[in-house]
């Protein structure tokens, strides 16, 4: 791994950790709004809006930390890929659906109101953020392997 | 390679896990009152004097979905308008009574001595980002309505799933 792969790879992986712990952090403040967030995608009963609400940003922000602390970070890798992926379906099936709703991603007690369509474009990036983050990741373990062989 | 991933993907659950559980802990209360049902959760643990020298809520409105409100209203709630009259009189949920937020002073009086306050009440607002519903939710409980309710999703979601609105004043 080249000085720039490296660079780009604690770049990468520093904005994912520090999208997903602001990301969790706000959410865990006010799981309430969080929940009727939830609720607004209508994909899910009642009680289980809460009960994501209640558990999905301490996991956004576990990996985030984990991330930030480049610890983990494969295993992270695939919790925030495989949340994204979700996102990303809910937010399709809420545009096929025509709903009208703010994705309540990261402000979920209101002040910014994003559309289903943009919050897709920025899961889309984030995903790529993801795989590449994950490439690099790959590019330097095998990097240290070799050293140690 | 496929040891590593199977590493990899167990330690992601591992890493679910420990989330979901330590979300759990601290948010125990809400699941099990969103799953016993309990829409408007009481604080026990906050007194009255409390409540009035730290501006503790007592209670908070809980946010119910569309076909909730189609229910509730089927089930004789009422169904409340905190925007403002001139939104109103341009349309609003059918059967909704207005009570802004912005006039709230001078209507509530009014409102209280034609409203039951046992009587389940939904408010909604301008849809999501839009706090007054919320708001005037918590202004009914603090005047002792027993059970109320919001609906974040409001006029636009009402009216873009075709349901029934009104465009004159009631």
């Amino acid at each position: 791994m080249n000085r720039i792969q490296w660079l780009f790879y604690h770049l990468l992986r520093l904005s994912l950790a520090l999208v997903f712990v602001y990301a969790g952090a706000v959410k865990i403040q006010d799981a309430v709004a969080f929940a009727s967030h939830v609720a607004a995608y209508q994909v899910l009963p009642y009680a289980m809006n809460y009960l994501v609400a209640a558990t999905l940003p301490y996991v956004e922000f576990l990996a985030g930390v984990l991330l930030l602390l480049n610890v983990r970070v494969r295993p992270a890798l695939v919790v925030i890929g495989s949340m994204t992926m979700i996102f990303m379906a809910a937010l399709v099936s809420v545009l096929l659906r025509g709903l009208d709703i703010d994705c309540g991603c990261f402000d979920p007690a209101g002040g910014q109101d994003v559309s289903a369509g943009m919050a897709l474009l920025r899961d889309v990036g984030l995903m790529v953020l993801v795989v590449l983050t994950w490439w690099l990741r790959s590019v330097l373990m095998a990097g240290s392997a070799q050293r140690e062989t | 390679m496929t040891d590593d991933l199977k590493r990899i993907f167990l330690e992601a659950c591992v890493l679910i896990a420990f989330g979901a559980l330590f979300g759990l802990t601290v948010n125990h209360q809400l699941v099990l009152d969103a799953f016993a049902g309990r829409l408007v959760p009481q604080r026990p643990e906050v007194n009255a004097d409390q409540v009035l020298q730290q501006d503790i809520p007592l209670a908070l409105p809980m946010p119910v979905l569309l076909d909730e409100v189609q229910q509730l209203v089927t089930d004789g709630g009422l169904v409340v308008d905190a925007r403002t009259p001139e939104l109103f009189a341009a349309g609003h949920i059918e059967g909704a009574v207005s009570l802004p937020l912005a006039d709230i002073d001078e209507s509530l009086p009014g409102f209280i001595a034609r409203i039951d306050k046992d009587r389940v009440v939904v408010t909604y607002c301008s849809g999501f980002g839009c706090p007054d519903s919320f708001d005037l939710g918590m202004r009914l409980i603090e005047e002792g309505y027993s059970d109320v309710r919001v609906f974040e999703g409001g006029y636009p979601e009402w009216r873009d799933a075709g349901l029934a609105i009104a465009e004159e004043n009631q």
